[in-house]
């Protein structure tokens, strides 16, 4: 079952969507406290969802909820009752997966959700790839590094340098990079 | 070691599609050029990342294969061959052989019952069969893995027949152990560490090497579906180097060999004790029985290339041992099938880019433990001349020539 962390900081009466999410069978914890307790609340609720009101107190709330997961992210659905192309795009920036227009009926809600999480996953996926890449330039400019003050340390040539970072990376079931930044630091350490 | 220029690789045209992969792989020691080639930075210089992902069964490692979770995997010879011919229940699938990951190093072991009653050998194993009046039952990894293969044939090479004189089961190879302690099986053919971890222990003895069935036998595969590699050539490619030449350091040295023992001991590995890995790994045996020797065709997992070349003969010979057991009704077309699962063009290009020697041939001529030589010729009339078989619906006149 999805839970859905709903945000409820309006004046908006969200009773009729809350009802419409509890009868599609949905788990639906309703935070209306202060928005600044909200980044502790997603950490502490883990919600699959969280739903907010576009009319919430400024696009701040939205901003610190993307900022709070972004380490453990989570699809951001709004719900809205205005159709303003402006303040979706805008959302869709800040990386909000789906729109929920009030009003909808409670058998519409789980394919939207569903498209939502999809669409949410497959973001994340790409997000990854290109980290990846990122990642793998960095990883290989340190050992790149190591390998170069080794050879200095140990008067040694680079396939030697090499063999000997793997050996000890291996005899320590570390990764290669693991050794590189250890060889880097101490490196710093004797000057 | 890292090549001439390697960067040429990774920002050219040639640039992997997609960076990061997602890697299966089983709890086994050969599994060692995966967990070498993504942790030691065999990858980084190719343009890839690579994250392991330890599978907790052969059928979870295929579904995820097939659902695109993993992106290739350390696979079953056998098993890439069932999803090819749609022997298994999930249907045919175009499959991709990218490279051998290793030849050898599998064994048969005999539970301490057996060995109490003397058998000891393979000929007083046939005795024990035809004579007792329970029948034996008998482990192995995967309905058409290589391990099924391997018992069925040196059961056959011995006169008995693996589906008719004795039961056949599947069990994980983490759990051979307790079920032989159990006494629900008496004997199982698996992968290391498990054969040498159960001597280790006391429990049981190695009746048979894979490697005495079949000196430099194929085994595992770098395996994937061929959507994978059509969709990704680039990718492929760059993940063949990364793990030839991984698979390359490995055998470099005796102590490369040592620190690999090491790496796979650890907990996301194979989680087991360096005394169950090593010593096989570095060729030295004993079989619980007190004979030691040291074996000429230990594990493999490079051999100058000769262990990772993906022969079109290899991946026939499991065609052969299907048609022969009955798992396939009628005969494949063996060499069409071969030519479209091994990558032998991707492989080539992989190894030549790195210097690893790639010998023209598509077939290699062995001779395995009842005599019979296989090169991959006339592999239909090859399945058809054992004289234990399950050819299902051969006349019974042709059956004992």
């Amino acid at each position: 079952m999805l839970r859905i962390l709903l945000i409820d900081d309006t004046a908006k009466k969200v009773g009729r969507l809350k009802a419409a999410l509890v009868q599609a069978g949905f788990e639906v914890i309703e935070e209306s406290g202060l928005t600044i307790d909200l980044p502790a609340r997603v950490e502490t609720v883990h919600p699959d969802v969280v739903l907010i009101d576009t009319e919430s107190p400024g696009r701040d709330v939205m901003e610190q909820v993307v900022l709070v997961s972004r380490d453990r992210p989570r699809p951001i659905v709004m719900f809205t009752d205005e159709h303003d192309p402006g303040v979706m795009r805008q959302a869709i920036q800040a990386g909000v997966s789906a729109y929920i227009v009030e009003g909808i009926q409670a058998t519409r809600l789980q394919p939207i959700l569903d498209v939502a999480m999809a669409r949410f996953e497959s973001d994340q996926a790409l997000k990854a790839q290109l980290q990846a890449r990122d990642q793998q330039l960095v990883e290989r400019k340190r050992i790149e590094l190591a390998k170069g003050l080794l050879m200095k340390m140990k008067d040694c040539n680079e396939e030697q340098a090499y063999t000997l970072m793997r050996r000890q990376a291996m005899s320590k079931q570390q990764k290669l990079i693991q050794v590189a930044e250890q060889i880097i630091a101490m490196s710093d350490l004797l000057g | 070691m890292p090549s001439a220029n390697p960067l040429a690789w990774v920002h050219g045209s040639d640039a992997p599609e997609k960076p990061l992969l997602e890697l299966g792989f089983m709890a086994l020691t050969d599994c060692a050029p995966l967990v070498v080639a993504a942790t030691q930075g065999f990858a980084q210089t190719y343009g890839l990342s690579l994250n392991l992902r330890r599978q907790s069964s052969w059928a979870s490692l295929r579904d995820k294969l097939l659902n695109g979770q993993l992106d290739a995997a350390h696979s079953l010879y056998g098993l890439i061959y069932a999803l090819q011919l749609g022997i298994d229940a999930s249907g045919a699938t175009d499959m991709a052989v990218l490279m051998g990951l290793n030849q050898n190093g599998q064994a048969i072991n005999l539970s301490p019952a057996l060995l109490r009653h003397g058998v000891t050998s393979g000929e007083a194993l046939r005795r024990f069969v035809h004579q007792s009046r329970t029948k034996l039952t008998f482990a192995q990894t995967f309905p058409t893995g290589t391990h099924a293969m391997w018992l069925y044939y040196w059961l056959a090479s011995h006169g008995i027949h693996p589906l008719h004189d004795v039961h056949s089961v599947v069990v994980p190879p983490a759990q051979m152990l307790a079920h032989l302690q159990a006494g629900r099986i008496d004997g199982f053919c698996v992968g290391e560490p498990w054969s040498a971890g159960a001597v280790e222990q006391a429990q049981g003895f190695t009746l048979a090497t894979s490697q005495s069935i079949w000196p430099d036998h194929p085994e595992k595969v770098l395996g994937c579906t061929r959507a994978f590699v059509e969709q990704h050539p680039n990718t492929a490619r760059a993940l063949v180097m990364a793990v030839l030449a991984a698979s390359r350091f490995i055998e470099q040295s005796c102590e490369n060999r040592r620190n690999t023992a090491q790496l796979l001991s650890g907990k996301a590995y194979l989680d087991a004790p360096l005394t169950h890995i090593e010593p096989r790994l570095l060729g030295h045996y004993q079989d619980g029985l007190g004979n030691q020797w040291q074996d000429p065709h230990a594990l493999h997992v490079h051999d100058d290339g000769r262990a990772n070349l993906p022969y079109l003969s290899d991946g026939m010979w499991f065609m052969t041992q299907f048609r022969r057991w009955g798992l396939l009704r009628d005969d494949p077309d063996y060499l069409g099938v071969a030519r479209a699962v091994q990558q032998r063009a991707l492989y080539r290009d992989a190894a030549t880019a790195i210097g690893v020697p790639c010998a023209d041939t598509q077939m290699r001529s062995s001779q395995l433990i009842d005599g019979r030589h296989w090169d991959g010729s006339d592999p239909g009339a090859y399945a058809r001349s054992f004289s234990l078989h399950a050819l299902a619906e051969m006349p019974a006149a042709l059956t004992r020539p």
